[in-house]
């Protein structure tokens, strides 16, 4: 197990590796000049190039690209071409954030849907299995500005319970957790679902009730542990697109986290943002599949790690 | 003892009561579109960092809510004849938030800064042509430049001219951008750069009984249909912009009111002059005669425009009238027929700007143009791909641009920063915006003419004769001027969006 654990460890450097040098060449051959976007609308081209040398982008690429890694490696991610700010400090302040949000939201959804989930496979075909998958097919579909929008009209507007926008206090998190919430709830519905189906017609289920165990002890640890394998490969997934930050939730709710960063930044072709994120995204991706995997041994103790 | 505190409790308890409702603290939030890139009006080019400044920092000159100049931290000035140095008397007895004096070494060392090419900071070129500052004494200071330079006064009262309190440079150095000193109403307080700016009174405020008010936040509310929704739970006073599509939402609540603003901001959409069939100064006419631009304030803009009435906009000093350019689709064919068009041609539009106003606008032209015959594909780039393609054109004769819709303000709200950028010769891109590759030489003169004499008189007749003969070539289609949307609480006042889109607060006070 621990060498298992110390391989895969080893293995995330290079793929950040590759990562960094394919954003590096990506960032760079976008359309358009960061200096002049820049030093705005009035600058002449004296200013613009004033602006390129402080942004150290009069460099050729090959340097730029040494400087890059070089700082990179001492863990310094240069300074935001937008505010001058040091990167981490502009992406620290938006960590908190969106991963408190998206916990929230994982949270809930993951009750839900797997409760939804549970309930449909088990009155397959009757009423609460109708119910929960209208509902699961309704959270698909309903795009999430529109879910958001909606949501904000009727409890901040109109009934005025809620706060419209911002992440001060706990109730700033509801409405936002909800249209975040909402579409992975129903993912997880569907899996949840599709999964223990499978499950609960398979012989041992039948052997579990044969010897007279109580239906709920059937169904809750008998037929859940064999359901969830492909269950928690998804709730990992969508933790992961979760985690980079919803840019339509975060827009609308004005939610102060990664989502919105990586647009401005992107907008203004402020590269050291641009690759900083990218390269904390693919890292949560890595760190979030090797809990998967690690997962998958406590639910099936039968999988062995080599 | 015991017995004598007894009244002295109740009689400070009573008058802390009757006390409670004067010092009741009036906050006042403003929800703004987007983030502010830096504290450093010096470092900014976006107009809304420069807007939320003025809280804080104050210029010698500054323009007030109908963008005419005032002094503010001076008291008068002086040009010499030949136009080449400005002497500027300061007022007297006026501190820093530091508590440092206001004064004309003060003045020397902000514009010091900024002038220093190693400074590296993105207004140099609004400021590189003052050659040298100098204190004459402790009030009084001169600048003298390079080359005579008529709207100089306008410079200085542009929003990022201001004085920063040379203690505070010193202290903080580049920090400055995070620190700001300055001698404004508010001081600054705190910038959570996710979610707010925070300033708050600053009691030694040189105009007496100002501000009235005790903090201004300015939150970046990046969605629009946010920003409304905080206007009707009372979660924030004062908005800008308001998008058309909300006008109609917001108008209809007893609590706000909607304002629409006039502007400087002008909106046309340039021909490339250099290149088959713009050449043709006929063809220019016929497009501005095939564009019904009543038509188009009302279905782009929700009737937020008004018809562009000259080549720049009323506001702007030394605009001339001459318009609109009446919608004439009959004659438009006619003129395409006269320059060997008859059957119209296939061309490009191009948007400055992807949304939705902009997307609006270019099917809007597109429609009007295919009337005439002339059928235009068109795109709205991406401010990258705007870059790209338009602005970083390295050479007129091959340049790609066609027609090109965009917008400009003149942010010194004088006729030189309105003409010279766009239509002056030396302006082709890269160099500056003359996306029309305009080149007309009497214009030219004007322009460079217009530079270099202060009197009044003399400006007004080389801009008025600089901007007819424009009008007359039709370098661009000239469309509309906008109006801007402001929505603010009803016990809110004297909080005004200025025609370039700036802010302007120095009465803002809360019922």
């Amino acid at each position: 197990m621990a060498s298992y654990l110390l391989k895969r460890l080893l293995g995330l450097l290079p793929t950040l590796l590759i990562v960094a040098v394919l954003v590096f060449l990506f960032v760079h051959m976008l359309p358009g000049d960061p200096a002049r976007l820049a030093a705005g609308p009035d600058a002449d081209p004296q200013t613009v190039e004033l602006v390129r040398k402080d942004l150290g982008l009069d460099k050729p690429l090959a340097g730029q690209f040494v400087d890059f890694f070089g700082r990179m490696l001492h863990g310094d991610f240069g300074t935001s071409l937008r505010t001058k700010r040091a990167v981490s400090d502009e992406v620290g302040d938006r960590f908190m954030p969106t991963l408190l949000l998206t916990l929230a939201s994982m949270a809930w959804s993951v009750v839900f849907g797997m409760g939804i989930g549970i309930a449909s496979a088990v009155f397959r075909n009757q009423w609460p299995d109708r119910l929960g998958m209208t509902l699961a097919v309704s959270g698909i579909s309903f795009p999430a500005f529109a879910l958001g929008m909606l949501l904000m009209e009727i409890f901040s507007v109109q009934l005025g319970w809620l706060p419209t926008v911002g992440a001060d206090s706990w109730r700033h998190y509801i409405l936002p957790s909800i249209t975040l919430g909402a579409a992975v709830a129903a993912v997880m519905a569907r899996f949840t679902r599709a999964s223990f189906v499978e499950v609960i017609q398979e012989d041992f289920v039948r052997t579990a009730r044969a010897k007279g165990l109580d239906e709920r002890v059937v169904i809750l640890k008998h037929c859940l542990r064999n359901a969830l394998i492909p269950v928690v490969t998804m709730m990992g997934l969508q933790f992961g697109f979760l985690l980079g930050g919803s840019i339509v939730v975060e827009t609308v709710f004005n939610w102060p986290g990664l989502g919105r960063l990586l647009v401005d930044a992107v907008t203004m072709r402020d590269y050291p943002v641009i690759q900083a994120l990218v390269l904390l995204f693919s890292f949560e991706f890595i760190v979030i599949n090797l809990t998967v995997d690690i997962l998958y041994g406590f639910i099936n103790p039968t999988i062995r790690y080599r | 003892m015991k017995l004598s505190l007894t009244p002295l409790v109740a009689a400070l308890a009573l008058t802390s009561t009757l006390a409670t409702p004067a010092f009741a603290a009036k906050d006042v939030i403003a929800a703004v579109a987007s983030t502010f890139t830096t504290m450093d009006p010096y470092d900014a080019n976006d107009t809304l960092s420069q807007a939320v400044v003025k809280s804080f920092y104050q210029g010698l000159f500054g323009f007030d809510k109908d963008m005419k100049i005032v002094p503010v931290l001076a008291e008068s000035y002086q040009a010499s004849k030949d136009g080449l140095s400005y002497t500027v008397k300061l007022k007297k007895g006026i501190k820093f938030h530091d508590g440092t004096d206001f004064n004309a070494e003060a003045v020397k060392v902000t514009f010091d800064r900024v002038t220093n090419p190693d400074n590296k900071l993105k207004r140099y070129n609004l400021y590189k042509n003052i050659a040298r500052t100098e204190v004459v004494d402790a009030s009084t200071v001169k600048f003298t430049l390079h080359e005579p330079f008529s709207p100089f006064i306008n410079s200085l009262a542009h929003p990022s001219g201001v004085v920063i309190s040379p203690a505070a440079l010193q202290k903080h150095g580049k920090a400055i951008a995070q620190n700001p000193v300055g001698t404004g109403p508010f001081k600054f307080v705190e910038w959570k750069q996710t979610d707010y700016l925070k300033v708050a009174r600053f009691d030694g405020y040189w105009k007496k009984g100002y501000p009235k008010v005790d903090t201004i936040t300015f939150r970046p509310v990046a969605d629009n249909n946010a920003r409304s929704a905080m206007m009707q739970t009372g979660e924030a006073q004062f908005t800008f912009p308001v998008p058309y599509e909300q006008a109609e939402v917001l108008k209809g609540k007893p609590n706000l009111v909607l304002v629409a603003a006039p502007s400087i901001v002008h909106r046309y959409m340039s021909m490339n002059t250099l290149q088959k069939p713009f050449d043709n100064p006929k063809v220019r006419e016929a497009i501005n005669y095939a564009i019904n631009k009543d038509a188009l304030a009302k279905v782009a803009f929700s009737g937020y425009a008004i018809p562009a009435e000259g080549v720049l906009p009323k506001g702007v000093e030394y605009a001339v009238k001459l318009g609109p350019w009446p919608y004439d689709p009959a004659k438009a064919r006619q003129l395409l027929k006269d320059a060997g068009y008859p059957n119209g041609f296939e061309t490009q539009l191009w948007s400055a700007y992807n949304h939705t106003t902009g997307q609006k606008v270019i099917q809007f032209l597109q429609q009007q143009l295919a009337q005439v015959g002339i059928k235009a594909s068109v795109q709205a780039l991406e401010a990258g791909q705007r870059v790209e393609k338009v602005e970083s054109a390295q050479d007129p004769a091959t340049a790609p641009v066609r027609m090109y819709y965009v917008g400009w303000s003149s942010s010194t709200g004088e006729a030189d920063w309105a003409t010279r950028p766009l239509l002056a010769s030396e302006s082709f891109p890269p160099k500056m915006f003359n996306t029309a590759y305009y080149k007309n030489p009497a214009v030219d003169e004007d322009i460079a003419k217009a530079l270099k004499t202060t009197d009044h008189a003399e400006k007004t007749k080389l801009y008025t004769d600089a901007q007819k003969r424009i009008w007359a070539d039709a370098p661009w289609a000239f469309l509309v001027t906008e109006q801007l949307l402001s929505a603010s609480a009803r016990n809110l006042s004297g909080f005004y969006v200025m025609p370039d889109a700036s802010f302007n607060f120095d009465e803002v006070d809360l019922k």
